[in-house]
């Protein structure tokens, strides 16, 4: 009983650390734009996919994950300047409108280049734990790893560095901005290069396991989304709580009453958490974003 | 959408010419739409007879939809929920409770809405990508759900559901089911057209170019667009009704996201908010669905599965980069290229020569003010009013009577909180404390339109325009609050007579103001001045018994203000109160009865002018410690 427990937990925190990723690349683009890039989760995908393929190809697993996470972020600047930067009028319901045409059509490259079926990378290399019965997959210490060095990382480069500071204040203080010496152009192609690394190392790191589908990322990067909700849109602490919180509530869900239910837990607790508090997990909101 | 605003007014019109003008645009669409659909079956090959009927399916959720995104300026990404809700609804009351087809269809359709309610409720309060997110949230629910449960019989769906039959005709080909689902089409589009031109889509108009203002007149946003959300669902829902009929079988993707995006891409791709062009959207979207899995696996060899996904990414993203008015943008700018290649007709044009136009200041005709209560008598009341940013009070309990029928400066030097104390009263602020009743009621911390309901209403420092309508447009929504058609009388269309009245009465009111002859020009292309004016004119047109106005005197040339000071004092005998933030000093004190000085949130004087302009405090307040000098500067002031 109790081992079945603490199995769920540790699956349910692998995956909810992927989720949280995702939050953070959410968040990192909507303090800077305030946009909501639903095509988060298909920057995860294409790094998958790129990944995978490019192993196949016989390229080393070191090599081929490395390349996949530096064209993914390419591929989010490209997202930005080409597209994102040319929207003249870009209201909260267009931008929506374009990032979602961008998740459709990453979508559709990847279903006419690599086809329809699943891919994952080979596991990374690592031994598996087992611990009082309950088995600890090195993958998944791959996963929690990923999140602590790059989601921490991104949170404290945003949170104490003078660059990461000065990224926020662009959303709010664009002129102030300028001043330290960043032009809000350029702020926008650093938070889409951001949102596009962490989405791809969360692709490559979770594809051994989760594998890599054309049409899986809207549903990954929607539970980010609910994860970054969890956060109030604004905290990466909150967001990352929240998101280790959905994975195991995931997890017990899946266990415990029925798999198909899985998916849907994360959009009730979406539409509770919109319909009973806003600000989400932040315990002093500063100004909800409404 | 391009109805040219001839400069005829409308109202001198007789009711038979009115009706034409006001409705040549849906009685034309609608009968070249019936022609075309009642020859269309005649014509069209069997695979296009298909999905021309897919697409007048489609077409219903997706007009539901454009209602969604222009009028409330929210988008759903979960409209295949309510479409999934409404077929998943009919077709098992059909198959399992042998309901007829008539109930079940009602019943599809309100189990959509009450859904859409109840998501709704909470949710329309937000702003911003909330709604958008959290339908697709629903979306995935209500798929999860259905794929679920025994109830909706799984993966498999619900299945068995026979052919309606009409007046004992069985509808069972395409082209007799094209000529069942249009007339439910032609319907649906009058109703939303009807919606879009009454007194809720224009309240609803208004509040996207200026939720304050719009607010400010009476106008309750969430309410308004709880039930435009609701509409909408009810569209999918009949869609959806339709669509069950249609396939015989109901599975859980049809409630999925690719489907909710589908509907998405016709409202965009038709144009933002036009309701012709979500129709013409729907036939568009889904003739390249169609010819995009032929064409796609053709040009790309290899290819299979929803290659069209392809197809609608890549005209999406164009649409928005290149068109984004979409159909209805690319339409109107050929009307205009045929138009100038035509041989020049005689143009109307608008005489907007502003500075020729002699300024009246005897006011024509005094605008109809209510006066509730006696002069004299108290009818705001604010006690210990107290408002905290942080750590900087901004209002340190402020207690202050306003008398009816009287004008009451508000002076104050910058920063002295002169705009924070207008906006608690007019409810755009909730105070840390204390409280405003208006006519004995408590208004403080409620929304701007509970205080304009009872009679309030304000103009705005930083003018607040409805930049999409023109000048009697603007005017006209302060009518407002007089009219009491809601979205369902506006959607039968059946409101004429009340928009008429209040447009003769914006009309009156545009003369007493010497704005007549603007009356037709777009309200964002008028100058400062006269845009400041209009803001008066609409605030009056909502006949209140209080008018907050807030530097009504800025911008305004000196034979301007001098009309509206006449006309303010006019007003005030006649009854209105009127309570007046102002920095012109002199104005003020030859405008007012009494003047009331706010000073670093303190209210420091408040009596007659002259006492007040007397009062050492005052003088130290606006001018610096030192009295004589502060004297001497100040009856510069005034002379100015």
């Amino acid at each position: 009983m109790v081992v079945d427990f603490l199995q769920l937990t540790v699956a349910g925190l692998s995956q909810g650390s992927v989720y949280a990723l995702l939050a953070v690349g959410l968040i990192a683009v909507y303090t800077v734009r305030h946009i909501v890039n639903i095509a988060q989760g298909e920057f995860a995908m294409l790094a998958g996919i790129g990944a995978t393929w490019l192993t196949a190809a016989g390229m080393p697993l070191i090599v081929a994950i490395l390349v996949a996470i530096f064209s993914v972020i390419l591929v989010a600047i490209a997202m930005e300047r080409l597209i994102i930067a040319r929207v003249k009028n870009l209201t909260t319901l267009f931008s929506m409108i374009v990032t979602l045409s961008v998740s459709i059509l990453l979508q559709a490259i990847m279903l006419l280049v690599w086809g329809p079926e699943a891919r994952g990378l080979p596991r990374f290399p690592g031994e598996n734990l087992l611990i009082g019965g309950v088995s600890i997959r090195s993958q998944e210490l791959w996963m929690l790893g990923a999140l602590v060095v790059v989601g921490g990382g991104i949170m404290l480069f945003y949170e104490k560095t003078r660059w990461g500071k000065a990224l926020r204040a662009c959303a709010e203080q664009p002129i102030a901005a300028r001043i330290v010496g960043i032009s809000p152009m350029m702020a926008s192609i650093m938070a889409f290069a951001i949102a596009g690394f962490v989405g791809a190392v969360a692709g490559v790191v979770s594809s051994p396991i989760a594998l890599s589908l054309w049409s899986g990322g809207l549903l990954l990067g929607l539970k980010g989304f609910v994860a970054a909700i969890l956060g109030g849109f604004s905290s990466f602490r909150a967001a990352i709580v929240g998101a280790l919180l959905l994975g195991v509530i995931e997890a017990y869900v899946a266990g415990y009453v029925a798999s198909g239910l899985r998916d849907g837990v994360a959009f009730l607790i979406l539409i509770l958490v919109l319909t009973f508090r806003t600000q989400g997990l932040v315990l002093k909101p500063t100004a909800v974003r409404v | 959408m391009t109805d040219s605003t001839a400069p005829t007014f409308v109202g001198n019109l007789t009711p038979r010419k009115r009706f034409w003008a006001t409705n040549r645009g849906t009685v034309i669409g609608c009968s070249v739409l019936i022609v075309v659909a009642i020859i269309i079956p005649f014509t069209a090959s069997a695979s296009m007879m298909n999905v021309a009927v897919f697409a007048m399916i489609f077409a219903l959720p997706a007009i539901g939809l454009s209602l969604l995104m222009g009028l409330a300026g929210q988008v759903s990404l979960g409209q295949a929920a309510f479409f999934g809700i409404g077929a998943y609804t009919h077709a098992i009351l059909l198959t399992k409770f042998d309901f007829s087809g008539p109930v079940a269809a009602i019943a599809g359709v309100l189990a959509a809405m009450f859904v859409a309610l109840l998501v709704g409720l909470p949710l329309m309060r937000l702003r911003g990508h909330y709604l958008a997110l959290a339908t697709l949230g629903l979306g995935f629910i209500v798929m999860i759900t259905a794929r679920e449960w025994d109830f909706t019989g799984r993966t498999t769906g619900i299945f068995g559901i026979g052919r309606p039959v009409v007046f004992g005709i069985p509808i069972d080909n395409n082209g007799l089911f094209f000529w069942f689902v249009t007339p439910f089409v032609v319907l649906g589009l009058i109703v939303a057209l009807n919606l879009t031109h009454s007194r809720a889509g224009r309240a609803l108009s208004a509040v996207n170019d200026s939720e304050l203002a719009a607010e400010s007149l009476g106008v309750s946003t969430y309410a308004l667009r709880l039930k435009v959300l609701v509409l909408s669902a009810g569209f999918a829902g009949l869609g959806g009704v339709f669509y069950a009929y249609q396939v015989a079988i109901v599975s859980p993707q049809i409630a999925g996201f690719n489907v909710s995006v589908e509907f998405l891409l016709m409202v965009v791709i038709g144009g933002l908010g036009s309701v012709w062009g979500a129709l013409a959207g729907a036939f568009l979207i889904e003739f390249l669905g169609e010819g995009m899995s032929e064409l796609i696996p053709a040009l790309i060899p290899g290819a299979t599965g929803e290659v069209q996904l392809l197809g609608y990414g890549i005209v999406l993203v164009l649409v928005i980069l290149l068109l984004p008015g979409g159909l209805v943008q690319a339409t109107s700018a050929l009307w205009r290229w045929i138009l100038a290649k035509l041989p020049p007709r005689a143009v109307h044009t608008l005489t907007g020569d502003n500075t020729k136009t002699a300024i009246n200041t005897v006011v024509a005709a005094l605008p109809r003010v209510s006066a509730p209560l006696a002069p004299g008598e108290p009818i705001l009341h604010i006690s210990g009013l107290t408002m905290r940013y942080g750590g900087v009070v901004a209002l340190n309990s402020v207690d202050l009577t306003v008398p009816a029928g009287t004008i009451l400066g508000l002076i104050g030097p910058n920063g002295a909180g002169k705009t924070t104390c207008f906006n608690i009263i007019s409810g755009a602020l909730a105070p840390t404390s204390g409280t405003v009743k208006f006519l004995g009621r408590t208004i403080s911390g409620r929304k701007p339109h509970v205080a304009a309901s009872h009679g309030l209403t304000r103009t705005f420092q930083n003018l607040q325009i409805f930049s999409s309508t023109d000048v009697v447009g603007n005017v006209y929504m302060g009518r407002y609050r007089q009219g009491k058609a809601g979205v369902l009388r506006g959607m039968l269309g059946l409101q004429a007579h009340e928009q008429r009245a209040n447009r003769d009465v914006a009309h009156d009111i545009l003369q007493s103001m010497n704005l007549t002859d603007v009356a037709h020009e777009e309200a964002g292309a008028l100058p400062f001045g006269r845009q400041r004016m209009m803001e008066v004119c609409r605030a009056l047109a909502a006949e209140p018994a209080l008018l907050l106005l807030d530097e009504p005197m800025a911008g305004l040339s000196g034979a301007e203000r001098d009309v509206l000071a006449e006309l303010l004092r006019r007003l005030r005998d006649a009854g209105l109160t009127i309570l007046l933030v102002e920095h012109d000093v002199a104005q003020v004190m030859s405008l007012a009865d009494h003047v009331a000085v706010l000073d670093d949130g303190v209210l420091i004087a408040h009596g007659e002018p002259q006492n007040v302009r007397n009062d050492p405090a005052v003088i130290a307040a606006y001018l610096g410690t030192d009295v004589d000098e502060a004297d001497a500067e100040l009856t510069e002031l005034e002379g100015h």
